[in-house]
């Protein structure tokens, strides 16, 4: 399911600015990628197709190479990401009650979806962020939560929404049902 | 009153996760005066956030599970108004052999020599604590070392290499250096892949300047010019300080063209990884760094002989690097005189999982794994007993809790079917699945595999699908037969080490762990009440006090009840997800889950 209004504009100046940065040789494939993937969250089809007219890097191994990392995602991303750590001290630990609380509070019902349907939050699996004795983890942007029980996650992302003014489709519809109390 | 204070906070990614930003805030305001070092992870994840404070008499305090809320205490004993906080200290001047300060004192510190006791970001503590001797020692000591002496004395230190395959340093630095070519690369292998491991991240992150002097013996002993630093995705902070220690080291003279006046120039680059298992593997590294998909080669040739764009090529490994200046400042005898006949040095742990003090453990080889567990450890903080231990990840094994007698030797540790690996240790207590276990990990390589080999690709596949067949409770004794048979298979057919070690976490479990696999298929029954196929969760009416917190947080609906009446509530099995939610928040532990 993608989301029309999380596309990105792509200015093609930004992106020659990152070629002329990171070279134009087979090899800056990676790099260009991901300064392409800071910038918006995501690899806009615009992005690849202007790093594969601009440099010798072709577009078979461009898109094999961003089918194969698993940093890089083709689809846009909400306008918050957590990253939910599923390495093996925090899969041990409970790491999955994460998910099922985050999606649940997010309004995802859908297995397939991993982004709100608002385009609040993108909920995200990685491998391990080196924090396994404080499994488990998730990191909400750049921000790291140690320790967590599902409920904590819940409570943190309730506080992030807060503070950056996102509403939580899922909180909503329990509130709604229980006549407006949180 | 606070001035000429000295406080340093640890603030790795672990510091800064559990709040260490915030505390330093709060003691800035209190003690405007003082002056501060954000230092890396001394590695007591289990005492996170750790601040020291040293007052003007010199004396110093190691505060442990500092808070916002504790921090006051710290602040008023410094000032000299309150007493001291005795259940926040770790260990003082006047009182370093605490109980909680054996963690430390246990360990014997040679590769995180630095980490915890510097600021990774400042090159001149790096030298007051006799960093870039060993280069020093080498171009310009009063007898100069020649490449071959250098792996003289790596030889007879006799340091396997610590990514996980051990092959020692020196035989594979003598290949490279006897290869034919004017251009040879050292590439540092940080890409710590083993999901539950952060050994090379806290050394990158918390002593930057060790892995970085590591790289420039190694590289002058095969006579390399350009370097590579591949760092994980997941690392920034290990990016960032490692970037600045190639820009602080690059104006001192120590990187860059003829270092130190001689005639010997090496430069490093940062090569970020973007998320893939196999890329640790050398050759699919190198694949990675030339910007293709991380597909593995076939050898030989051997990076050794062909490596990067075609060229002679060493890689080695973040924590096997920074030994290396150890090994040249204190002789290669010294290294090899701690630990066991064909293990020699110490070994960095990262310990996770059910266990007491989590954190980086440095031992020397020889020790056995109970006690790195318990003595150091600290044991279950469960309650509950302890059942395994996983070493080496995904390429590993489960060690029972009968065998933790096992020395901390690859040998030795190879003969249990685990191997030493490059360090993950996550501990379990009764309360985990080996099966569940087992299936993480598969389904885990399963992903991982790069595609190659039909064994690895196929293979991994169908034994992921088996056990989270078994896992469902939809398993039989033929699937557990057809799991034994496809392991050797897979082992033999594959090309990389990750489809010829996919399937010892499988193995491993089935060897120690039958009767497990057994009461999931023949009993329909998960023993460790993890599988959500095979457990469901009831209320414990007698227990429950009526709170309605589970019904809250439930995200299925499926907890009903009367506020305050204990006997009106219970759980709808027929829309229970058997998440957990409720067993996490109820405080009376009143839900059951078998
Ligand atoms: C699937 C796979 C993943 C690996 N991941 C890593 C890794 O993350 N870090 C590492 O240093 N070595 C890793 N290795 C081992 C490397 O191939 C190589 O042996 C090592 O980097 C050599 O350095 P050393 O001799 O200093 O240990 C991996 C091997 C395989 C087969
Ligand atoms: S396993 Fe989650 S941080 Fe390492």
């Amino acid at each position: 399911m993608s989301n029309a209004s999380l596309e990105a504009t792509v200015d093609p100046a930004e992106v020659q600015g990152w070629i002329n940065n990171l070279g134009t040789e087979p090899s800056a494939a990676v790099p260009l990628l991901q300064a392409v993937q800071r910038a918006f969250g995501y690899l806009p089809r615009k992005a690849m197709d202007l790093i594969v007219a601009n440099t010798e890097i072709n577009a078979s191994q461009l898109f094999g190479v961003a089918t194969f990392y698993a940093q890089f995602r083709l689809d846009p991303v909400g306008r918050n990401l957590i990253k939910v750590c599923h390495g093996t001290a925090c899969h041990v630990q409970g790491a999955d009650r994460l998910n099922t609380s985050l999606r649940h509070i997010l309004g995802m019902k859908d297995e397939e979806e991993d982004t709100a349907s608002n385009g609040s939050y993108t909920v995200e699996d990685v491998a391990c962020i080196g924090c396994c004795s404080l499994a488990p983890v998730m990191l909400i942007g750049e921000q790291a939560f140690p320790n967590l029980k599902g409920a904590d996650a819940q409570r943190h992302l309730v506080k992030h929404a807060k503070t950056v003014g996102e509403i939580l489709p899922g909180q909503q519809d329990k509130d709604d049902e229980k006549g407006g109390k949180s | 009153m606070s001035g000429g204070l000295i406080i340093n906070v640890g603030e790795g990614t672990c510091g800064i996760a559990a709040g260490a930003p915030e505390v330093t805030e709060l003691l800035k305001k209190r003690f405007p005066d003082a002056t501060f070092t954000s230092v890396g992870c001394i590695g007591m994840c289990h005492q996170e956030v750790m601040v020291e404070i040293t007052n003007q008499d010199g004396k110093s305090y190691l505060w442990g599970n500092v808070s916002k809320k504790n921090l006051p205490k710290i602040v008023r004993f410094h000032r000299g108004e309150a007493d001291l906080p005795e259940q926040l200290l770790i260990k003082s001047t006047d009182n370093p052999d605490t109980e909680k300060s054996q963690y430390l004192i246990k360990q014997t510190r040679i590769a995180l020599r630095n980490v915890g006791e510097l600021n990774p970001t400042s090159m001149a503590q790096f030298q007051e604590r006799g960093g870039y001797l060993a280069i020093e020692k080498i171009l310009k000591g009063e007898k100069p070392m020649t490449p071959e002496d250098v792996i003289a004395e790596v030889k007879i230190a006799n340091i396997r290499g610590r990514g996980g395959a051990g092959f020692p340093a020196a035989i594979k630095w003598g290949f490279a250096r006897g290869a034919p070519g004017d251009v040879k690369y050292l590439v540092c292998n940080g890409d710590e892949g083993d999901p539950g491991a952060f050994m090379d991240r806290s050394l990158l992150e918390g002593d930057p300047h060790s892995v970085l002097e590591g790289m420039l013996i190694a590289a002058y002993a095969i006579g390399a010019s350009k370097g590579y630093a591949y760092i994980r995705a997941e690392y920034p902070l290990a990016v960032e300080y490692f970037g600045k220690a190639l820009e602080d080291a690059r104006s001192a003279g120590y990187l860059g063209k003829n270092i130190l006046g001689s005639d010997f120039s090496f430069d490093i680059k940062i090569k970020e990884g973007a998320g893939a298992f196999v890329c640790g593997e050398e050759t699919a590294l190198l694949s990675s760094i030339e910007g293709e998909r991380g597909m593995p080669r076939i050898r030989p040739p051997f990076p050794a002989i062909k490596g990067v764009f075609g060229h002679p090529t060493i890689i080695n490994n973040v924590e096997t690097l920074s030994n290396i200046p150890w090994i040249i400042n204190n002789g290669g005898s010294a290294y090899a005189e701690i630990g066991t006949d064909q293990s020699n040095g110490t070994k960095v742990f990262a310990l996770a999982g059910t266990i007491k003090r989590g954190g980086l453990v440095e031992v020397p080889m020889g020790m056995t794994i109970r006690h790195v567990l318990e003595d150091i450890g600290g044991g279950s903080p469960t309650g509950r007993p302890l059942k395994a231990v996983q070493l080496g990840g995904p390429s590993g094994g489960c060690i029972p809790e009968s065998m933790f007698d096992t020395l901390i030797d690859y040998d030795e540790i190879d003969a249990t079917g685990a191997i030493m690996g490059s360090g993950g240790m996550v501990v379990m207590d009764s309360k985990s699945c080996m099966v569940d276990l087992a299936r993480y990990f598969l389904e885990f390589t399963q992903l991982e595999s790069c595609g190659k080999c039909t064994f690895c690709r196929i293979g991994t596949t169908r034994m992921k699908e088996l056990l989270t067949k078994i896992c469902e409770g939809e398993g039989t004794m033929e699937d557990i037969e057809t799991l034994e048979e496809l392991a050797p298979n897979i082992k033999q057919a594959s090309l990389c080490g990750l489809g010829q070690t996919a399937p010892n976490p499988v193995q491993t479990t089935l060897k120690y762990f039958r009767d497990e696999y057994i009461a999931h298929v023949k009993d329909h029954r998960c023993p460790g009440g993890v599988c959500k196929g095979l457990i469901t969760h009831t209320i414990i009416q007698k227990d429950c006090t009526g709170c309605s917190i589970c019904e809250r947080y439930c995200p299925v609906d499926a907890i009903e009840g009367t506020l305050k009446k204990p006997d009106t509530w219970v759980i709808d099995q027929q829309i229970c997800i058997n998440c957990g939610m409720c067993v996490e928040v109820c405080n009376p532990d009143a839900i059951l889950a078998a």
